[in-house]
C-alpha cells in the first residue's frame, strides 16, 4: 500500500512540477489583445457548433479556410479550430480565449453566437469577429448570411423537372434559420418547374439525429418521393438511406456530398467560404474590421450550383438550360426567391 | 392525407418493428442489470461504443457479422468497467453511469476521428426474407422481411423470459436484486451475479449500438444514438422489468415514431414538433392508464456489502 | 489530532491518486492522438485557476450546476430519481424569457421579480408533472423525466423558432431560433467587470444555505427526507407521502427552472438554442459528488465547473478533437467516484487487498 502511494505521490509531484514550469510560460502570454492587425501572418480561429467532419455546415467552412490557407500560403495563414461548442457558454469562453491569444479573425460559425460575440467584441476592438447566419453587426463584427433559398430554388427546379413520381421529399432538422430558407427555396423551385409536383417536408426535431434522418428519408421514399434533399449535419443519414434505392436521387446543400454516394447525389448547392473568408481578410487589410453584412448568393459566386459530374449526363440539356436561365434571372434580380414572412 | 392504403400501413408497421430492435436490445440488457440490483445509466455511452466499433470493424473487416461480434466484445468491456466501478468499488451507480456515458461518447468520437477521419459509408446487413413466411399477404412484408438483428432482438424476448424465470441463474439474478443478504446466505455470489448481469446487459447495449450503424444507418457519425440509450432505460420501467412488457413498450414507442414520420411525410398542417413528441407522450400516457402492481427489484441501486444492511 | 491530520492527508492522497489514474489512462488517448499529454494536462488543471478569466468562467458554470444540484438533492433525498433537470431548466429558461420579452416595457423593479417567478414556476410546473404522474398514475419518474426532457426540448425549440422568435430574425430573413434580447434593466449585474461572472452566483449560494436549512431544520424538510428514507414507514408515521413527493418534484423543478432563468438573465440575455448545455446531467453528478448535501454541493459544483472548463480549454491548447475532452471528463468522473470507496471507509482498501491477495490483514484505522 505504502509503496503504491509513494509511486502515486511521485507521479503527482512530477505533474505538479511540470505544471509549474509550464504555467509560467502560458500565464504570461495572454491578456494582450492583438497588437497590429497588419502583422505578416494572419491568424484565424474558427468556433464550430458541430464537428469539423460533419459533411455539412461545419466541414464546408473548414475546407473553405483550408483553401484560403493554400492560396495565400501555409506560412501566411494560421488556423485554429474548436468544435462541438453548440452551447453559447463554452463557445463564449473559446472565443474570448482566442481573442486573448491574439487571433486576428475569429469566425463563430453559428447563428447562436450573436449575443456572445456582441459582448466579447467590445473588449477586443482590434480583433475582427464574424458569425452567421445573422444580421447584427458591430464595429468589428461581420455577419454573414447565406441566401440558401437561391440554391434551393435551382435544386428544386431540377427535382421538379426530373421527378418521375411527382413527389419531392425534404428531410428537415429543426424548422428554423437556414433550413427554413433552403426548404422555402426548394418548394418555390419545384412549383416553378412543374405545378403538379408535390414538395413534402418532414422534420426530425434535431440537428444531429442521423438515424432519425435516415428513417424519415426511407419513409419519404416509401410514400413515393424519388428526389430528396435536406440540410444540417444529420443530412448524411438521409443521403445514405437514399443511396440504398436505385433510381432515387439526393440533392445536397452546404457542400458537395457526392463523394458519399456518387450514383445518387445529382447536384449540390455549395457555399464558397473561401471567397467569404478572403473578403473578410481583404477588408481587414484595408482597415475595415467589421460592420458589414456579407450575403452569400449566386450573384457573386459565394453560392455555387454544381452538378455531380458523374451523373451530369442524366440531366437533359433543356433542363440544364432552364436552370441556367433561372440562375441568370436570380443573379440579375429578375427573379426574387421569396422568404417566409410571419 | 390522400394515399392511405394498405401499402402505407405495411410501411408504418414494418418500420416500427425494425426501429424497435435497438430499444429492445438495450432495454432487455438493462433489465438484466437492474434485476440484479444495479441501474446502469451508461447505456447511451455503451451504445455509442458498440455503434462505432460495429461500424469500424465492418469497414475494415468487410463483414457486418465481424462488426457485430466486435460490438459484443466492446459492450462486455464497458460492462466490466461499470462492474468494477459500481460493484467492486461500490461507487454511486448514478454517477458511474453518467461517467460511463461521457467516456463512451468521447471515446467513440475520438476513435472515429483518429482511425476513420471522415464520414464514410459501409455495406451493412441486408434484409433477409424468410421463405414462405414472407409471402404471407400483409403480415409477410411486415414481420418476415427484416434483417438478422431484428429477428434476434425479438427472439431474445422469449429467451430472456425463459432465462429469467425458468433457470437457476435467472432465479439467482432475481434473488440478488431483491434479497441480496438472503441470496448471499444461500451461497450465491452477489457480486458475481452483478458482474455477469452488467456484462451481459452491456453486450446487448453494444449490440443495440451496432444495430444503428450496421443494421440501419450504414454509417457512423457523432452522437449517432441521439438519446436512444436513455429511452431504452425508460422502457425498462415501462415494461416493469419483464421481457414481454419491455417488448410492448419498445413496439409502442417505435410504432408511434414510424406513424408520426408517415403523418409528417404525407403532409400535415400543424407544428411538426407535435408529431415529433408523439412517441414520448404516448409512452407516458400508456403507462399511466395501464393497471398493474408497481414494484421493482428491492435492492436496486444499493451496493452490497456482506455483513451490512442497505 | 494526529490521526485526524493523517486521515485528511490520506483522503487527499486518495483523491489525487484517482485523478492521476484517470489522467494516466487519458494520457494514453492523448498519445494516440499524437498530442503532448503534459501540456494538455497542464492547461486542463491550471487553466481554470490560472487567471481572472479562468476563475470567473469556472464560477459561471458552477452557478447552474449548483442550482440544478440543489433541485437534485431535494428530489433524491425524497426518494425520487429525477433525471428531468434538463427539461425543467429549459422550461424555466423559456418561461423567464417569455415574460421578459412580452412585458419589456414594465419598470425593471417590477419585471425582474416577475421574470424570476415565471422561470421558477415554469420549471416547477414541469417538475410537478413528473411528481403528479408518479403519485397519481404510478408512472415511474425515470421514465417520465426522460420523456419529459424530450418533450420540453421540442416545446422549447417550437417557442424560440415560432411565437417567441426575435422579430428582427424574421424581418432580416435569417430566422435563427432565438428570442429577442431581454430589456437591459433586468440583466443580472456582472460581479467582476469584463467577465461573465454574474450575481446569480450569490443567489445560488444563498439558495444552497436555504436548502440546507429547509431540509434539516424544518419539519417539512424532515418529512421529505423521511419519505425518501422509506415511504412505507413515513406513511405509518402519518405523513401524506403523495403530497410530499409532488412537493419535492415541484421544488426540484423550481430550482432547475431558476438555473434556466439565471442563464437567460445573467449570461445570454435571451433564450437561444443549446441553453441547457448539459447542466441537467452534470448537475446530477455535482449533487451526488456533494453527497446530496447542499453545502457539499457548493465545492462539488465548482470543481465540476472547473473540470468542464479545463477540459474544453485543452481542446485549444493541444488541438485535440472535442471528443477527447468528453472522454477525459468521463474518466475523471469514473475514477473519482470509484475512489469514494476508500474515502468513506479506509478499511475497504484492506478488504480489497485481502480479497485479491488472499492475505489476512489486521486493520486498524485503515493502515
Amino acid at each position: 500500500m505504502k509503496r503504491v502511494l509513494t509511486v502515486f505521490l511521485t507521479i503527482v509531484m512530477l505533474f505538479a512540477i511540470a505544471g509549474c514550469s509550464n504555467s509560467g510560460t502560458t500565464a504570461n502570454t495572454p491578456q494582450k489583445p492583438a497588437e497590429s492587425p497588419k502583422a505578416e501572418k494572419i491568424r484565424i480561429a474558427l468556433v464550430l457548433p458541430a464537428t469539423v467532419d460533419d459533411m455539412a455546415w461545419g466541414q464546408s467552412m473548414v475546407e473553405g479556410l483550408k483553401a484560403v490557407q493554400k492560396s495565400m500560403g501555409e506560412d501566411k495563414v494560421e488556423l485554429a479550430t474548436s468544435e462541438k461548442l453548440g452551447n453559447a457558454v463554452d463557445a463564449g469562453a473559446a472565443i474570448r480565449q482566442y481573442a486573448t491569444q491574439g487571433y486576428d479573425i475569429i469566425l463563430a460559425h453559428g447563428s447562436q453566437y450573436q449575443s456572445v460575440l456582441g459582448e466579447i467584441a467590445k473588449d477586443f476592438p482590434k480583433t475582427t469577429f464574424a458569425y452567421g447566419t445573422g444580421f447584427t453587426t458591430g464595429p468589428n463584427i461581420f455577419a454573414y448570411d447565406p441566401q440558401a433559398q437561391e440554391g434551393g430554388y435551382l435544386l428544386g427546379m431540377l427535382a421538379g423537372k426530373m421527378s418521375k413520381s411527382g413527389i419531392v421529399g425534404i428531410v428537415g432538422p429543426v424548422e428554423s434559420g437556414d433550413a427554413v430558407k433552403y426548404n422555402y427555396g426548394v418548394q418555390q423551385g419545384v412549383a416553378k418547374a412543374k405545378s403538379d409536383v408535390q414538395t413534402r417536408i418532414a422534420y426530425t426535431g434535431s440537428f444531429n439525429d442521423i438515424v432519425g434522418a435516415g428513417n424519415l428519408a426511407k419513409t419519404h421514399i416509401s410514400a413515393g418521393a424519388d428526389f430528396l434533399t435536406g440540410s444540417s449535419q444529420q443530412a448524411v443519414g438521409a443521403l445514405r438511406a437514399v443511396a440504398e434505392t436505385e433510381g432515387k436521387y439526393w440533392l445536397s446543400t452546404d457542400m458537395d456530398q457526392s463523394s458519399l454516394a456518387p450514383n445518387h447525389v445529382l447536384a449540390s448547392q455549395v457555399y464558397n467560404w473561401e471567397k467569404v473568408a478572403t473578403k473578410i481578410i481583404e477588408l481587414r487589410k484595408q482597415g475595415t474590421l467589421g460592420g458589414q453584412r456579407l450575403s452569400l448568393n449566386l450573384a457573386d459566386g459565394t453560392i455555387q450550383f454544381k452538378y455531380n459530374e458523374k451523373l451530369a449526363d442524366k440531366v437533359p440539356a433543356e433542363v440544364k438550360a432552364a436552370i441556367e436561365q433561372a440562375k441568370q434571372d436570380i443573379v440579375s434580380g429578375k427573379v426574387k426567391v421569396e422568404l417566409p414572412k410571419k | 392525407m390522400e394515399g392511405i392504403n394498405s401499402e402505407i400501413i405495411i410501411v408504418i408497421l414494418a418500420t416500427g418493428i425494425r426501429l424497435a430492435a435497438p430499444f429492445l436490445l438495450a432495454a432487455l440488457g438493462e433489465m438484466f442489470t437492474q434485476r440484479s440490483g444495479v441501474y446502469n445509466l451508461g447505456v447511451e455511452g455503451i451504445m455509442m461504443m458498440g455503434a462505432f466499433v460495429g461500424f469500424f470493424i465492418t469497414l475494415i473487416g468487410g463483414s457486418p457479422l465481424l462488426g457485430i461480434a466486435a460490438s459484443l466484445v466492446v459492450g462486455a468491456l464497458m460492462g466490466l468497467l461499470m462492474a468494477v466501478v459500481s460493484v467492486t468499488f461500490k461507487a454511486e451507480q448514478g454517477i458511474s453511469g453518467i461517467g460511463l456515458y461521457m467516456l463512451g461518447w468521447g471515446l467513440s468520437g475520438l476513435l472515429f476521428r483518429l482511425y476513420v477521419g471522415a464520414i464514410t459509408t459501409i455495406d451493412g446487413l441486408k434484409p433477409v426474407a424468410i421463405p414462405l413466411l414472407s409471402d404471407i399477404p400483409f403480415l409477410g412484408p411486415i414481420l418476415f422481411n427484416q434483417n438478422g438483428l431484428v429477428y434476434s432482438a425479438f427472439l431474445l424476448v422469449p429467451i430472456s423470459a425463459f432465462i429469467l424465470y425458468k433457470t437457476t441463474w435467472g432465479l439467482n439474478v432475481r434473488a440478488v436484486g431483491t434479497m441480496p443478504e438472503a441470496a448471499d446466505t444461500l451461497g450465491v455470489s452477489v457480486q458475481g451475479i452483478r458482474y455477469q448481469c452488467l456484462i451481459v446487459g452491456s453486450m446487448l447495449a453494444g449490440l443495440a449500438g451496432a444495430f444503428l450503424t450496421v443494421g440501419h444507418a450504414n454509417m457512423y457519425a457523432d452522437n449517432i444514438t441521439a438519446g436512444r440509450g436513455f429511452i431504452s432505460i425508460a422502457l425498462v420501467y415501462f415494461g416493469r422489468w419483464s421481457p414481454w412488457g419491455i417488448m410492448l413498450g419498445a413496439l409502442l414507442f417505435s410504432m408511434a415514431d414510424s406513424f408520426q414520420s408517415m403523418v409528417q411525410v404525407l403532409g400535415i398542417n400543424f407544428p411538426y414538433e407535435l408529431a415529433v413528441v408523439l412517441p414520448y407522450v404516448i409512452t407516458i400516457f400508456a403507462l399511466a392508464i395501464s393497471f398493474g402492481r408497481v414494484w421493482g427489484p428491492a435492492a436496486l441501486g444499493k451496493p452490497f456489502q456482506r455483513g451490512t444492511r442497505g | 489530532m494526529n490521526t485526524q491530520y493523517r486521515n485528511i492527508i490520506k483522503q487527499i492522497t486518495i483523491l489525487l491518486a484517482a485523478l492521476v489514474g484517470a489522467l494516466l489512462v487519458g494520457g494514453i488517448f492523448l498519445v494516440l492522438a499524437k498530442s503532448d499529454p503534459v501540456k494538455a494536462y497542464t492547461v486542463m488543471l491550471t487553466g481554470p485557476i490560472n487567471d481572472k478569466f479562468g476563475i470567473t468562467e469556472t464560477l459561471v458554470r458552477s452557478v447552474p450546476l449548483l442550482l440544478v444540484g440543489l433541485g437534485i438533492i431535494i428530489s433524491f433525498r425524497s426518494g425520487i430519481i429525477n433525471i428531468g433537470a434538463e427539461g425543467q431548466m429549459l422550461a424555466g429558461a423559456i418561461g423567464a424569457a417569455a415574460v421578459a420579452t412580452s412585458f419589456s416595457e414594465l419598470p425593471s423593479m417590477i419585471l425582474m421579480p416577475l421574470v424570476f417567478l415565471a422561470g421558477m414556476a415554469s420549471g416547477a410546473f414541469w417538475g410537478g408533472i413528473a411528481g403528479w404522474l408518479k403519485t397519481r398514475l404510478s408512472v415511474n419518474e425515470i421514465l417520465s423525466t426522460v420523456m419529459l426532457n424530450q418533450i420540453a426540448l421540442q416545446l422549447y425549440l417550437f417557442l424560440i423558432r415560432g411565437p417567441l422568435i426575435d422579430p428582427k430574425e424574421v424581418s432580416y430573413g435569417t430566422g435563427a431560433p432565438q428570442t429577442a434580447l431581454i430589456p437591459e434593466g433586468i440583466w443580472l449585474d456582472r460581479l467582476i467587470p469584463g467577465t461573465r461572472l454574474h450575481s446569480g452566483l450569490i443567489l445560488a449560494l444563498v439558495l444552497a444555505i436555504l436548502t440546507y436549512l429547509f431540509l434539516w431544520r424544518t419539519s417539512t424538510g424532515y418529512r421529505l427526507r423521511a419519505v425518501g428514507e422509506g415511504p412505507e414507514a413515513a406513511r405509518y408515521a402519518g405523513i401524506k407521502v403523495e403530497r410530499y413527493v409532488i412537493l419535492a418534484m415541484v421544488m426540484a423543478g423550481g430550482m432547475a427552472g431558476l438555473a434556466g432563468t439565471v442563464e437567460v438573465t445573467g449570461v445570454h440575455h435571451r433564450a437561444l438554442e443549446g441553453i441547457s448545455a448539459g447542466y441537467g446531467f452534470s448537475g446530477i453528478v455535482a449533487a451526488l459528488f456533494g453527497r446530496l448535501h447542499p453545502l457539499g454541493t457548493i465545492p462539488a459544483s465548482i470543481l465540476f465547473g472547473a473540470l468542464l472548463l479545463g477540459a474544453d480549454m485543452m481542446q485549444r491548447a493541444v488541438d485535440v478533437p472535442a471528443a477527447m475532452v468528453m472522454a477525459i471528463q468521463g474518466l475523471v468522473v469514473l475514477f473519482v467516484v470509484a475512489s469514494d470507496y476508500f474515502l468513506m471507509k479506509p478499511v475497504n482498501g484492506a478488504r480489497l487487498k485481502e480479497k485479491w491477495l488472499g492475505k489476512k490483514i489486521v486493520t486498524e484505522g485503515g493502515e
